[in-house]
């Protein structure tokens, strides 16, 4: 069995999770289609692809043994460009952060690009495999509409105190708390475009619920040092690291 | 002294209201500064963007309340100041003493306000960021007595 991440805690276990494709993770909303494209937009909805290459079928490709033994995703079949999905997660118990989804990201999703910095993390992949992945990543317990910000530009939060309605900060205001109906919704692309109609993500999560499910160590949750076996493979990977550089005579 | 009341939440503007309004009733309180991340012009529709009223003058609230900075004249001021915050700010606060507000004209003042600066009361000193009109973000409120 793959070893995804060491801990005996929860939060380990999360990590855990999230990193082993096997393991189904909770869907806690619906959004459709159209709406994933509007959130990411790149196109708009209804629109064809637009490609950068012709279908690999119609191209003369040379003869080469990798290309025959790895099977192309469905966007580089047909020429898709290569477009991109961005987070910010809030260091307040979001559900997921950066290091965990580009760990994640590379177990689950083929062909995906994934690129970490220390408050956003972004996805790189074709762009009807990216709607597909999106979908996912919206839907299920990686997204949480109060802690979590699709964005790809003006990322600024993830370290700030939160609003007193538990919304993260976000200059651009793209989700916001609807008060009249508790539930966040989407007013913005991830850009920062004005949407046509708000597209509902539904209602934050509860501060109990997001301690239960995040994957981030605090001291004020579950503290990184607690967790003996965790620390202990760290230290053991710092070591070995350190000693492996020397050449000792 | 100055006090700093430092919220564990960014506080909308309803909050910071009833805050406000609450402190301006201790008679300890000298000067109070509200700061924190600009919110955008009235014409972008923010909706903590708005005019508020502190004892019966118009404040308008261009910030997102991060901190709130006090300058008071007694520490026994510190514990009346907690109560009220444990009232207003339920997701919690930390209250830090120290010095927040600047106390004495300086050079930069000079270059601002040039020969006028003497005839500037002392009380205006250090309210504002250097670069900022005093008019469009200080105001005065007048002590019921």
């Amino acid at each position: 069995m793959a070893q995804y991440y060491p801990g005996t805690t929860k939060v380990a276990q999360n990590r855990r999770n999230f990193s082993n494709p096997d393991y189904e993770l909770e869907k806690l909303r619906e959004i459709s289609d159209e709406d994933v494209v509007n959130i990411l937009g790149h196109r708009a909805p209804g629109e064809e692809y637009p490609s950068v290459h012709p279908p690999l079928e119609e191209m003369d490709e040379p003869d080469d043994a990798i290309r025959e033994m790895v099977a192309p995703l469905d966007g580089a079949k047909a020429g898709d460009r290569v477009r991109y999905i961005q987070f910010t997660d809030s260091m307040y118990f979001a559900p997921a952060h950066p290091f965990v989804r580009s760990r994640s990201y590379l177990c689950r999703f083929r062909g995906a690009d994934a690129g970490t910095l220390s408050g956003r993390q972004i996805l790189e992949t074709r762009e009807r495999d990216l709607e597909k992945y999106s979908k996912e990543l919206l839907e299920t317990e990686w997204f949480d509409p109060g802690r979590t910000g699709i964005r790809g530009k003006t990322v600024h939060g993830h370290s700030l105190r939160l609003d007193e309605d538990g919304m993260m900060f976000d200059m651009l205001r793209r989700l916001v708390m609807n008060k009249s109906t508790g539930k966040v919704e989407a007013v913005k692309n991830q850009i920062g475009d004005e949407l046509d109609e708000p597209i509902v993500m539904g209602e934050p999560l509860d501060e109990a619920t997001l301690k239960d499910k995040t994957t981030i160590y605090r001291k004020d949750g579950e503290a990184y040092r607690d967790d003996a076996d965790a620390v202990e493979v760290l230290q053991r990977i710092h070591v070995s690291r350190s000693q492996g550089g020397f050449m000792p005579e | 002294m100055d006090i700093e009341i430092f919220p564990h939440r960014l506080l909308g503007a309803d909050t910071t209201e009833k805050l406000l309004n609450d402190l301006e009733d201790l008679d300890g309180v000298k000067r109070m500064v509200v700061h924190g991340p600009r919110l955008p012009p009235t014409e972008q529709g923010h909706s903590d963007r708005r005019t508020i009223m502190v004892k019966g003058e118009k404040v308008d609230l261009q910030v997102k309340t991060g901190r709130v900075l006090l300058e008071i004249e007694e520490e026994e001021t510190i514990e009346e100041v907690k109560e009220i915050c444990k009232e207003n700010l339920p997701h919690g606060f930390n209250v830090h003493v120290g010095t927040f507000i600047r106390k004495q004209k300086t050079v930069s003042d000079g270059i601002k306000y040039g020969d006028e600066l003497k005839d500037i009361p002392n009380e205006m000193v250090g309210l504002t960021d250097q670069n900022a009109q005093l008019s469009e973000r200080a105001k005065i409120i007048k002590k019921d007595k």
